[in-house]
């Protein structure tokens, strides 16, 4: 059954689709796909070569389509989603025979492709903490409470580790004579 | 830098934010379809559905009883690195697996990962379903690496269960039961008897038989901290002991403080929250007057605030 749902803007009745997904609903399973692709999406952005997210994304969500049955609460989706993505990026380290710089694994072609490297680089170089919430404000587009309704955390971490991680990243832009 | 739209786009935009989002937002990407797998269907004639029907049934029910009557025969393949004192390529569910001093194996753990046996390493093979891989390391040390959704390998020591939450970690139990583990990427839950311990990357947590999972704390924590941990943990070390974790504890140190609040009554639980207090942002609804009731919706409460991962689907 190939997947092709509208994407959502918002994440909507989150527990009941999750319910209706653990029950075998593909559809809900494809809204629920909709709904997270861009906090998957950004969290292997983080940690793996920008040509082998979207493949390894789909993975995460078929890898959470199979074990769905296992999550015990339906409200814990989120948290359990974004465990799956961070361990399929460290596997996917872990089994990477060839050591790749994350920011060099594409051919750079145009000015703006650079820019956005660039940019990427910078972030993937900031602690932890920050460069998911970096990823998913800047390269998703999610705002702060989208952030935290979809990973789960609290907002007021969100609210910190985005101003924080801002601050760093302008350092770090600065530092190296960026223009982005 | 505009807070309001910073956080939630509201308000007057901030030129730079707008920047970066315009420069960043090309490395954004559109979910492709995604291809759910799903069982064959076959159409057939509708005069042998109720043939069809009796025969499926009867297989059910042959089946069903097969499943619960028989020897588990699943088995874990095995590779050995460093010699081979049993021979073993496989493991069976119930089968026992052992390295000497010269020897090293690697056991695929089904689908989902594997597991490396350190030399003199004792363990055994206890259940290989699909959603419960498990095995019990009676002595010696594992490195684990599991590539799977949470909660679907479990390692039995003689003084807690380790649970696979999403990651990469090193478990060694000595002669005398005692456990050490070390998670070197996500995290792990080790419980015994309802006494639990989140240790995630970085940390480590020590186990001893009849008393269970100590505290958790990370590597680079102080050597008086740690010191002084296993007094607290494990030597009745009380208030003195408490008194230099206190002392001693960081900002990082926030996941040892959290589970101390569990671990302790008032006054040393009031002790705890203030040091915590002093350390990291008390959210909203966190009282101290909860805290030291140790009610659990607050400590919940807490821990989302302490910048490390949401908890809430772990337990």
């Amino acid at each position: 059954m190939i997947l092709t749902v509208p994407a959502a803007t918002t994440v909507v009745g989150g527990h009941a689709l999750v319910a209706a997904a653990r029950a075998g609903d593909r559809t809900a399973f494809g809204q629920l796909y909709h709904q997270y692709w861009r906090m998957v999406h950004g969290i292997l952005l983080v940690r793996v070569p920008r040509n082998e997210v979207d493949d390894l994304a789909q993975d995460v969500f078929l890898s959470a389509w199979r074990q769905l049955h296992a999550l015990r609460d339906a409200a814990a989706f989120p948290g359990w989603l974004a465990r799956i993505a961070r361990n399929r990026a460290h596997d996917h380290h872990r089994r990477s025979q060839n050591s790749v710089e994350l920011s060099e694994d594409l051919p750079v072609e145009d000015a703006p492709e650079a820019e956005a490297c660039q940019a990427l680089a910078a972030i993937q170089s900031l602690p932890d903490a920050y460069r998911e919430t970096l990823i998913l404000r800047l390269v998703e587009g999610l705002t702060g409470p989208e952030i935290a309704a979809r990973t789960g955390l609290a907002p007021g971490s969100v609210r910190v580790n985005l101003h924080r991680g801002m601050r760093l990243l302008r350092e770090k832009l600065e530092g190296r004579g960026a223009h982005v | 830098m505009s807070n309001d739209y910073w956080w939630d786009r509201s308000g007057q935009p901030d030129p730079e934010v707008e920047r970066l989002e315009r420069v960043l937002g090309r490395l954004r990407s559109v979910p492709p379809p995604l291809d759910l797998p799903e069982p064959k269907v076959v159409a057939m004639p509708r005069r042998w559905w109720a043939l069809q029907a009796v025969a499926a049934g009867l297989v059910l029910v042959l089946t069903a009883t097969w499943v619960v009557t028989r020897p588990m025969k699943t088995t874990w393949n095995v590779s050995w690195q460093r010699g081979s004192p049993a021979g073993r390529e496989r493991l069976a569910v119930g089968e026992w697996l052992e390295t000497d001093a010269a020897s090293r194996a690697q056991i695929q753990v089904g689908r989902i990962g594997q597991v490396d046996v350190a030399p003199n390493t004792l363990l055994r093979l206890v259940a290989a379903r699909s959603t419960d891989h498990r095995l019990a390391l009676r002595r010696g040390e594992i490195r684990a690496r599991i590539s799977a959704p949470p909660r679907l390998f479990f390692v039995e020591t003689p003084s807690a269960l380790a649970t696979d939450l999403g990651c990469d970690y090193t478990l060694q139990v000595d002669d005398n039961g005692v456990g050490l583990l070390h998670v070197s990427h996500g995290w792990v839950s080790f419980e015994l008897a309802g006494r639990e311990s989140f240790v995630s990357e970085g940390a480590s947590c020590v186990t001893r038989p009849g008393v269970g999972p100590g505290t958790p704390y990370y590597e680079d924590a102080s050597e008086a901290l740690r010191a002084a941990l296993t007094r607290f943990d494990f030597e009745s070390g009380g208030p003195a002991a408490l008194q230099v974790i206190l002392a001693e504890s960081r900002r990082r140190d926030a996941l040892t403080l959290w589970h101390l609040l569990a671990r302790t009554t008032d006054p040393d639980r009031g002790r705890v929250y203030d040091r915590l207090a002093a350390l990291v942002d008390v959210p909203a609804g966190v009282t101290r007057e909860k805290v030291v009731a140790g009610d659990k919706p607050t400590l919940q409460l807490w821990w989302d605030e302490l910048g490390l991962e949401e908890g809430g689907w772990w337990r």
